[in-house]
């Protein structure tokens, strides 16, 4: 769980008649992780393709081809396909359903053009129907040059100074000035200049016939007709789409699965008439491969397992042992955030089950309402139902896990949709002279009980109001101790990662001191506050040891530079009630605003609300507890995340470089029927 | 020893509290413009790196923390003052 799956390098050597068996045995298997052959050796060559290799990914590259004018995209599988049904509608699929789909996505695109060109073609018309002017009026001259566009000022005196024999056309829209010049050719480039110095834009004219408004109407009838023709065809892909989409997909992972069956030897390495594959598998797995591969191949074939010690040679000249992760199913959703970071290297730890541990505390903690954990609880199973990918799966898993400790948290807290609000009037509250008394004694923790039992923990401390001044001197140190185990379990297993590693130095004179330096550090804080020096004593001595012990370190007094991290390391935990206080706060305007305010303000004063009081009050409390949980869903994700990447992470993990992860090779399947 | 006008010296107390939270998150927010752009840049170009550049973004975060830190000791831990000022 904590450590990746052991792996053994395993050695398939066998000869050439059997390759097709073997491939296709370790395919089904998925239990290698090939490591591709370089070809650094003289009496080995690389492996060729096998079988049909070459149709295979023709017809992948003609499938996804149309597949793409369908827009079809990975999805969560409807029905399986057994291989032989995809096998047998193969041809009809790719070439015929295939060719119907290319021509009307070819036709679509074509009306798609014509209509732009429609469009724009009536957007230069309308501006001439302010001319008199008839289309064809507008070319087809041997000896008249012809400008029409937009102009800033008039243009007839300019124009009659350097051409005196000319035709001028002027009108103007709602924002421009339209003029059409006819002037003898000769005089054209004369007639431009001039015609540039009053802003002309020439406006191209569309070769039609008639006056402008008959061709716009044309125009448009046009546009209508081939918006009729496309119409259909749209419909007659989404038909299409809807029957064959998951055929295609099942297809799709046929060809690919047989692609990589028949390209797989281009990663071994081969002689005339002998293949050998290298690779890892799981170590508890090796004898199955090897059994399997056996039968498979007949006996023609010799699996070796290498000892660790040649293995570790390997690895010491630079092959990557890959990284099974494997963790139970509650725990696998939070693989997702050790990935985003990086994955681990072999001999590393998986911090997925520490994760599973601290985060979502964390985030309960940060959030800590009953009401605003069932919501997101109840957003999420939607989310659940709605989003199948794998992904998407797994961070609503981990928002799930984390909003019942939410939950947990909100009874800890006393909280339902924030303090001042339904706790009190739900679960019931301590009486006014109580409160006074508790003040005035500086053991107010808060005015929520739960129900018959009054008030719980010792000295009455929940439910906790996160406001009062108890709770946050009580909630700060509580942070700064979550910090303290969350460093140090990091700590520990950055030591026992140094030692795997064989840095006996770096584990015990740069990984424990910080551990020590943290611990005793609090423990000092804790003395101080409390008063009692013995703890004082014993936290400074162990911290000035572990100073010294850094100074001894592979990093030397350069090492001492650290120092102010591990302390702000600590600091950082206090995210963990402050963002929370935060999400309190507005909480707490929310209800206050509502209940003591506009509610009581909008009744004149009486006791009971009037209804549109009621009504006004519920819309405030809504927008502003909608809004507020929306940031609680972001920042007590973020921040957990941030302390387990950045306080936690960086004390065990990936000061080797991130690892390889172990992808078998093999194909799972989806779409088509085992 | 009582301050006649505790009122004041607890207002100034919040004011130093504000302050303290509120520059500090000013520092903050430049600290992370800069990173903040830079790993869109990089992400947009290698998606792999979101977890990383997250994790940079967030690196200047506990500077708010520092400051908050203060304007808690400020408001509720800063003995000498808390003896002499009751809370209005």
């Amino acid at each position: 769980m904590l450590r990746p799956v052991k792996m053994s390098r395993v050695v398939v050597a066998g000869s050439k008649d059997v390759i097709s068996p073997v491939i296709e045995k370790l395919h089904e298997l998925r239990l290698l992780h090939i490591v591709n052959y370089n070809g650094s050796q003289p009496e080995f060559g690389l492996g060729k393709p096998i079988g049909k290799a070459k149709e295979y990914s023709e017809d992948l590259i003609k499938l996804r081809s149309f597949a793409r004018y369908l827009d079809i995209k990975s999805k969560a599988p409807e029905k399986t396909y057994p291989e032989a049904q995809v096998l047998s509608e193969k041809d009809n699929l790719l070439n015929n359903v295939g060719a119907d789909v290319s021509s009307t996505y070819e036709r679509i695109t074509a009306i798609e053009a014509e209509v732009k060109s429609k469009q724009d073609q009536i957007t230069t018309l309308r501006p001439l129907a302010v001319l008199p002017l008839p289309l064809e009026s507008y070319y087809g001259y041997d000896s008249l040059a012809v400008f029409v566009g937009r102009v800033a000022t008039p243009v007839d005196a300019d124009v009659a100074r350097v051409s005196p024999a000319n035709d001028v056309y002027s009108g103007s829209t709602k924002n421009a000035t339209i003029v059409a010049v006819f002037v003898p050719i000769e005089k054209a480039g004369e007639v431009s200049s001039v015609l540039s110095e009053h802003g002309f834009a020439e406006m191209s004219v569309p070769r039609l016939e008639g006056n402008v408004d008959s061709a716009i109407a044309t125009l448009e009838g046009g546009i209508k007709s081939l918006e009729g023709e496309k119409l259909p065809l749209q419909k007659k892909l989404a038909e299409t789409k809807k029957q064959y989409e998951d055929l295609i997909l099942a297809t799709d992972e046929y060809l690919s699965m047989q692609t990589q069956k028949t390209e797989a030897p281009l990663r071994f390495a081969e002689t005339a008439n002998a293949f050998v594959i290298d690779g890892w598998a799981p170590s508890d797995q090796v004898s199955r491969l090897k059994s399997e591969l056996e039968s498979a191949a007949g006996g023609k074939i010799d699996v070796q397992v290498l000892d660790d010690k040649e293995a570790d040679d390997l690895v010491e000249r630079g092959e990557d042992v890959p990284t099974k992760i494997e963790n139970p199913s509650l725990v696998r959703p939070y693989e997702l955030i050790t990935r985003l970071f990086a994955v681990p290297e072999y001999k590393e730890f998986d911090p997925s089950l520490l994760i599973f541990v601290f985060f979502p505390i964390m985030f309960g903690m940060i959030l800590g309402d009953v009401g605003y954990g069932i919501m997101i609880m109840l957003a999420v199973l939607l989310l659940k139902k709605k989003f199948r990918t794998p992904g998407w799966q797994q961070l609503v898993n981990i928002v799930l896990i984390a909003s019942v400790w939410a939950i947990i948290f909100g009874f800890f807290f006393g909280e339902i949709f924030g303090p001042l609000g339904l706790w009190t009037k739900v679960m019931g509250g301590l009486p006014e002279a109580q409160i006074e008394l508790l003040k005035e004694h500086g053991l107010y923790f808060g005015e929520g009980v739960y129900g018959a039992l009054g008030r719980l923990g010792p000295l009455g401390i929940f439910p906790m109001d996160r406001l009062a001044t108890n709770a946050v001197l009580l909630l700060i140190g509580t942070s700064i101790y979550i910090g303290v185990i969350h460093c140090s379990v990091g700590s520990i297993l950055g030591i026992k990662t140094e030692l795997n590693y064989g840095e006996k130095k770096h584990a015990y004179f740069e990984r424990l001191p910080v551990m020590l330096f943290q611990i005793f550090f609090a423990l000092f804080l804790l003395g101080l506050v409390m008063g009692q020096s013995a703890l004082v004593i014993a936290g400074g001595i162990v911290i000035v040891v572990s100073v010294v012990m850094m100074v001894m370190g592979p990093e030397g007094p350069m090492g001492l530079a650290h120092v102010p991290f591990y302390v702000s390391n600590l600091i950082s935990y206090l995210r963990l009630l402050a963002i929370g206080l935060a999400s309190v706060g507005l909480a707490f305007a929310a209800n206050q605003l509502a209940f003591y305010v506009i509610m009581p303000m909008l009744s004149g004063g009486a006791e009971s609300p009037t209804i549109i009081a009621a009504i006004v009050g519920i819309v405030i409390l809504t927008v502003v507890h909608f809004i507020n949980m929306l940031l609680g869903i972001l920042s007590p994700f973020m921040h957990p995340l941030r302390l387990h990447y950045v306080e936690m992470f960086t004390k065990f993990y990936s000061a080797h470089g991130g690892g390889v992860e172990y992808s078998p090779f093999g194909h799972v399947r989806r779409f088509l029927k085992a | 020893m009582a301050i006649a006008d505790a009122g004041v010296l607890y207002g100034l107390l919040a004011v130093g509290a504000g302050l303290a939270t509120g520059l500090a998150g000013i520092g903050a927010g430049v600290g992370e413009q800069g990173i903040g752009a830079a790993v869109v840049g990089v992400v947009a170009e290698e998606p792999g790196f979101l977890g990383k550049g997250l994790f940079l973004m967030l690196l200047p975060e506990t500077l708010i923390i520092f400051g908050l830190a203060v304007s808690l000791i400020l408001m509720f831990a800063w003995t000498p003052f808390a003896s002499l000022v009751a809370a209005p």
